[in-house]
């Protein structure tokens, strides 16, 4: 055995067994968060791996940047293989994958090395180019950590040249070593040959540093954001931010457990896969330039809030597991937001936490739960829940929360709504009307088909009521056998479940499973994408089953059978741009039914879209609970919205909300515009 | 026939409205009850004995005057021990007094003293042999209750302006009380009074609100709201939520879901559309008057009174036609 | 501070009312109950003063039936450290009675302060805490708008007609708290679980003789829908003329 092998043995077992030490390190860490099991349903992990990792499918989001870092992602892939080539070249010299492999396949295998090599080659210029030159403003955040994005760049570079220098030095030695499918190492080869004496020893120099890099690379990440290339693969299987599960379904709680704590204030009271989260975000800032609340300059930063909670666990977890390699993990520590200085080791484990030393109040009463960020997020990190779970800390641990928001806890309390109105009053809409109520029809001996839900803002607001009685307007006139709650209805609870309030959530939602299943409840419409939501994805985990359509998707079916009696003069031509539902689009991925229905509805309808649509749409700032509360800093998120809306000259707007109505009329108000804002049921009903 | 001990309110030594609707009611009681004598309280500084006249105009037989200098300011526990004193000297059937800032804090002070039953906030009394038969709005009137009370000697205190003072002039005849106890030991001792309460009116405390909404157009437009108030003397100036966000008034002055829940006795709506974050804060107030461009706004569903048209044109003229309803007043 | 709060359970204001079949009470069906809201206000009210002046306890105490242990858990889960119930089938009306029971459960209990509620939704009669203070012997403060206390006195705020009173007294003493003195928090999950485990002792209200009744209940008359009455400036008159004659608010 050569003296090289036995040195390029050692350096690469103390590379490895670095690097396993720091692994073994980080899921140290990381155990420190509570259990959640993702273990079930492989094969739609792996699908999203397959997607949303191996074809980049959220990095494409972003054209630009994401032909980059696809270019990188995928030259990474390939070159593995060569890398791989290469160190077993280092214990068996003269070692090729020519000698097992057919010729034409080891000749697709060599042109791809060079070919990616070039293409890595321009887009890792191309990324420098952009981080120093252009500046795109969602990398420009507060303290954010750029001298390692310019390290790794660098190394990646490396890596390319000295791959393609150690293949040119070898083809110039012996040209018959690399065939001409490599046709950058040759071509590279033919340029260096009159410049080198000692092609062999530059070769081999190559080589090494092609080694050495690749392990410094390696035990370069852990101490980097750029972590993410060893954890994103593995956090997109373990996510459930694109399925398996319905998406968006808050995390259930047992509230009579035993425990000093409800939600959480620190890392430890997150789940593993929060902390997870943490290692896998690079610091891109696609969620960050998506958020409502930032871009209308309020304090929340999703990708604050997943840097926050990696800077905290990197403060904390080496003191808590007694780590003797507690080094500096400058990149890990520092970042965005990162303004808790390290102090002494009671600090950290006494007065700081997640909570207050890091992540505000301010920052998680401002997020709409509009989903835009854990849409965007190319490695599937789930910021919403982290805010959603300090939120419950708030309320059901400190009592700590906006106060104009305890009226509206207290009012669902008391009057099953979060505005002060008297469940008495909960069906006056349907007045006059003719329309049993389940009470009603069971004393007839009827058993309805359907239970229209009609919501809260459907039976009290003015303006959503019109929705209400168009909507029924509509059943009626379609035949369908239906009834209502009446005053047997209330609040669900899912505004106090958005706003951290847990136990009111679950007392109201147990309470209305217990009312729905006396009157064997099967299938339910509603015009309310909150109740929607609520009924047909959370309610299943408290026992609550039922076929839950929301009114776009049941109004296109109508039309789609043609049970719609609808005029058909359609002299009515109407531009009409539509507004999507957070709740329904990015949480329900229903976008095309109230498009549809519009079209069908209006066959000579030009449907315009805004700026930002479907799973891009911005929302309308009344989601999380936002409508309870102040808005105060910043441009108002409604009307940046509107100001969209009306920026495609529609001479309507088309809503399938009514908080979405109620934001969306304020922001046309505003903006003193007279541009008339309809619910789709309503354009439906006015060709009844 | 049944005797009547009434307190007669006063502030300084003026009669106080309150105080003469008091001895009204006792009079039309002892009336009720065969003719009985009507004794008014007075209680205050030197002078104060010099409201016998109109109290005679008003019914009372007699008028028992307590004046005593430490008594300038109220002083509730002199007030409660003297005329629990007085109704034990009497054989009266009943004390009553208005249920005023004063009265709520001296009625049940009397009954319990005389340890005797007691009935607030009355809006009507009658006798019904044995018993009194009262009317009280209970459930922030939205329930009339009314309640018998079985007792030979009863306190009631009665609802301002619920029952209109009115003439039953005779000549009273004067006594003169000192006070029960000395007005320098009392427990409670009041150390300054601030005259106009709480300078500008508090929302929640003002009987009449004026709001206005986007509809004013400009923040300066919340001139022709506050003259509006300045007219009513009483009133105080709110807003919506989209005003106060948009910094034309401050948050303290919103009405509504996440401001304040108001329920004065006049509510004037002014430009303000009636969006359900509004309507919650100002639904149950006793009069709601809305002035808005659009005559589908919601804030019409809820008014008593609506008027459509331009807020900027109706407002001055409201405010011009109050001033003169004032004064005529 | 040792402060006893007297609370009572009401029906959320609201609600719609009506009359229940032996027409001398309201139809409780589908009503909502809670603590009182003037309640609340003491319950924060005596919190605070003891969160301010170190150690202390706040002792929440009601007189009623058992529903009225929901509310004192209320109280407890808000942050009083325990409660009484003084037991009683019904809360009469006669608010000298129930003021008779109350005093006879706090003269013994070396209380600093007792607060009340200035008056209850439902009787909206404000005679408990006053009478109570009388019957005890103890200086009372009827609706103050608030309250400091320092070494062994206190400080209120009461509101008169057009005018506002500072006022002195010593302690033990009585106080019934008015609304926007202090808005009463909300208990979070970690009070309610804990209020399961406070202490609340159950003993029979000494209630005086009961000598006011209802006769009857009534609902007021409904309120005539709103109508428009003009259009523009010359409406004013009309308007105007109705608040003068109709409203009687002017």
């Amino acid at each position: 055995m050569s003296a090289s092998i036995v040195i390029f043995l050692f350096i690469a077992v103390l590379g490895a067994g670095f690097f396993a030490l720091n692994v073994q390190r980080l899921v140290r860490y990381m155990r420190l968060g509570g259990s959640d099991d993702r273990t079930g349903e492989p094969f739609t992990r792996l699908k999203n791996v397959l997607t949303i990792g191996i074809a980049q499918t959220k990095i494409f989001r972003d054209p630009v940047a994401g032909a980059m870092h696809a270019t990188i992602f995928w030259g990474f892939l390939v070159i593995t293989a060569g890398t791989i080539e290469i160190f077993i070249q280092g214990v068996f010299p003269g070692f090729s994958y020519a000698l097992f492999l057919p010729r034409p396949v080891f000749q697709v295998y060599a042109a791809s090395q060079d070919a990616f090599a070039v293409l890595v080659l321009a887009a890792v210029a191309f990324a420098l180019y952009r981080r120093l030159v252009l500046h795109p403003k969602r990398l420009e955040g507060d303290k954010l950590e750029h001298t390692d994005a310019l390290i790794i760049l660098s190394m990646i570079g490396g890596l390319m040249v000295t791959l393609l220098v150690t293949n040119a030095c070898r083809a110039i030695g012996d040209p018959s070593a690399i065939g001409a499918e490599r046709f950058a190492s040759t071509a590279l080869a033919a340029a260096l040959a009159p410049m080198l004496s000692h092609p062999a020893a530059v070769g081999a120099t190559s080589w090494w540093l092609h080694v050495l890099l690749v392990l410094a690379f390696l035990n370069y990440l852990p101490y980097s954001k750029h972590l993410h290339v060893a954890t994103s693969l593995i956090n997109v299987y373990l996510s459930n931010t694109s399925g398996p599960g319905q998406k968006g379904v808050m995390r259930p709680m047992d509230l009579e457990a035993d425990v000093d704590h409800f939600g959480a204030a620190d890392v430890e009271h997150l789940t593993w896969k929060n902390l997870l989260d943490g290692y896998s975000c690079t610091e891109c800032g696609r969620c960050t330039a998506a958020c409502p609340a930032n871009i209308t300059g309020k304090p929340l930063s999703p990708r604050k809030i997943v840097i926050n909670t990696r800077q905290r666990l990197m403060e904390k977890a080496p003191l808590v597991t007694g780590d003797w390699m507690e080094l500096l993990h400058r990149a890990l520590v520092h970042g965005e937001g990162g303004d808790a200085a390290p102090t002494t080791a009671e600090a950290i484990l006494g007065e700081h936490r997640l909570l207050d030393t890091y992540i505000s109040e301010a920052e998680l009463w401002a997020c709409t739960s509009c989903r835009a960020c854990v849409q965007e997020c190319p490695v599937s990190i789930d910021q919403l829940e982290i805010i959603n779970e300090l939120r419950r800390y708030l309320v059901l641990t400190e009592s700590r929360f906006p106060e104009e928001i305890q009226p509206a806890f207290e009012s669902l309390e008391r009057n099953g709504s979060p505005w002060a109105f008297s469940p008495s009053d909960r069906a006056r809409w349907a007045d006059g009307m003719d329309i049993p109520t389940m009470a009603e029809a069971f004393e007839r001996g009827e058993r309805p088909d359907v239970l229209f839900w009609v919501g809260c803002m459907g039976s009290f607001d003015d303006r959503a009521k019109k929705i209400t009685v168009a909507f029924a307007r509509i059943l009626k006139a379609c035949g369908i056998k239906f009834a209502i709650l009446g005053q047997e209805e209330h609040c669900h609870g899912d505004p106090a479940r958005r706003m951290g309030n847990e136990y009111l959530y679950q007392m109201l939602a147990k309470d209305t499973i217990g009312t729905l299943d006396r009157y064997e409840v099967k299938t339910i419409v509603t015009s309310c994408p909150h109740c929607f939501h609520q009924l047909g994805n959370e309610f299943p985990a408290l026992g609550g089953n039922y076929e839950v359509i929301h009114h776009s998707t049941f109004i296109e079916r109508l039309l789609e059978e043609n049970r719609v009696p609808l005029q058909t003069d359609d002299g009515k031509r109407l531009t009409v741009a539509y507004h999507d539902s957070c709740y329904l689009g990015r949480y329900n991925d229903v976008y095309d039914a109230p498009r549809e229905t519009l079209k069908r509805a209006l066959p000579v309808v030009e449907l315009l879209e805004p700026k930002r649509s479907r799973d891009r749409g911005l929302c309308c700032g009344a989601g999380g609970g936002r409508m309870w509360m102040e808005e105060r800093t910043g441009k108002r998120i409604n009307v940046e919205r509107t100001e969209e809306l009306l920026a495609t000259g529609a001479e309507a707007i088309a809503v399938a909300c009514p908080f979405c109505m109620t934001m969306i009329g304020d922001g046309v108000r505003a903006a003193e515009s007279d541009v008339p804002v309809l619910d789709i049921s309503e354009i439906v009903a006015s060709r009844l | 026939m049944a005797q009547v001990l009434v307190f007669a309110e006063t502030r300084g030594t003026s009669p106080r409205k309150a105080g003469l609707e008091a001895v009204t009611a006792a009079r039309q009681l002892a009336d009720a009850t065969g003719g009985g004598e009507v004794h008014a309280f007075v209680a205050g500084p030197p002078g104060v004995g010099g409201v016998a006249e109109v109290l005679g105009q008003h019914g009372a037989d007699v008028v028992v005057i307590v004046e005593h200098a430490g008594m300038a300011t109220s002083n509730r526990e002199v007030v409660a021990a003297t005329l629990a004193a007085r109704a034990k000297v009497g054989s009266y059937r009943a004390v009553l007094l208005p249920f005023s800032a004063q009265g709520r804090e001296v009625g049940p002070q009397v009954a319990a003293k005389l340890d005797a039953p007691i009935v607030s906030d009355a809006t009507e009394i009658k006798a019904a042999g044995d018993t009194l038969v009262v009317t009280h709005p209970a459930y922030a009137n939205k329930v009339i209750a009314t309640l018998e009370v079985t007792a030979p000697l009863a306190v009631v205190s009665l609802r301002p302006s619920a029952i209109a003072a009115a003439a039953s002039p005779r000549t009273a005849r004067t006594e003169t009380m000192a006070p029960a106890i000395d007005p320098s030991a009392a427990k409670v001792a009041v150390k300054e009074v601030i005259e106009g309460g709480r300078g500008k009116l508090d929302l929640g405390e003002a009987p009449v609100i004026v709001a206005g909404g986007r509809g004013l157009k400009a923040a300066e437009n919340f001139r022709l709201l506050e003259d509006l108030a300045a007219a009513f003397g009483n009133a105080a100036v709110g807003a919506t939520r989209a005003v106060t966000d948009d910094g034309w008034r401050p948050h303290s002055d919103q009405i509504g879901q996440t401001g304040r829940q108001v329920s004065p006795q006049l509510y004037v709506a002014a430009g303000i559309s009636g969006a359900i974050q509004h309507l919650a804060g100002m639904r149950t107030s006793r009069t709601i008057v809305a002035i808005n461009k659009d005559k589908e706004a919601p804030i019409f569903k809820v008014a008593d009174y609506g008027i459509v048209g331009d807020v900027l044109e109706i407002v001055p003229a409201l405010t011009a036609a109050v001033r003169d309803a004032k004064a005529r007043h | 501070m040792k402060i006893a709060v007297c609370i009572k359970r009401t029906p959320d204001s609201e609600s719609r009312f009506r009359i229940a079949a032996s027409s001398t009470a309201i139809d409780e069906a589908g009503l909502k109950f809670d603590i009182d809201d003037f309640a609340s206000y003491a319950v924060e009210v005596a919190l605070q003063l003891n969160e301010k002046q170190g150690p202390g306890e706040t002792v929440a105490i009601a007189v009623g039936p058992d529903s009225v242990q929901e509310t004192l858990r209320k109280a407890m889960s808000m942050g009083a450290d325990r409660a009484v119930q003084l037991k009683t089938d019904a809360v009469p009306v006669d608010g000298l009675a129930v003021a008779k029971a109350l005093a006879a459960e706090l003269s013994a209990g070396g209380f600093d302060l007792v607060l009340f509620g200035k008056h209850a939704f439902d009787t909206a009669a404000g005679v408990v805490g006053t009478a109570t203070a009388e019957l005890m012997g103890i200086p009372c403060v009827t609706a103050a708008t608030k309250l400091d206390i320092a070494n062994g006195r206190g400080t209120a705020r009461r509101e008169i007609e057009g005018a506002a009173e500072i006022v002195e007294f010593a302690l033990p003493a009585a106080v019934t708290i008015d609304e926007g003195i202090a808005r009463p928090r909300y208990p979070s999950l970690k009070g309610i679980m804990a209020a399961k485990k406070k202490p609340l002792e159950t003993k029979p209200a000494q209630l005086g003789p009961v000598r006011v009744r209802v006769k009857s209940m009534a609902l007021p008359p409904e309120r005539p829908a709103g109508r428009i009455i003009g259009e523009g400036a010359a409406a004013v008159p009309e308007l105007v003329r109705l608040l003068q004659t109709e409203a009687k608010v002017l």
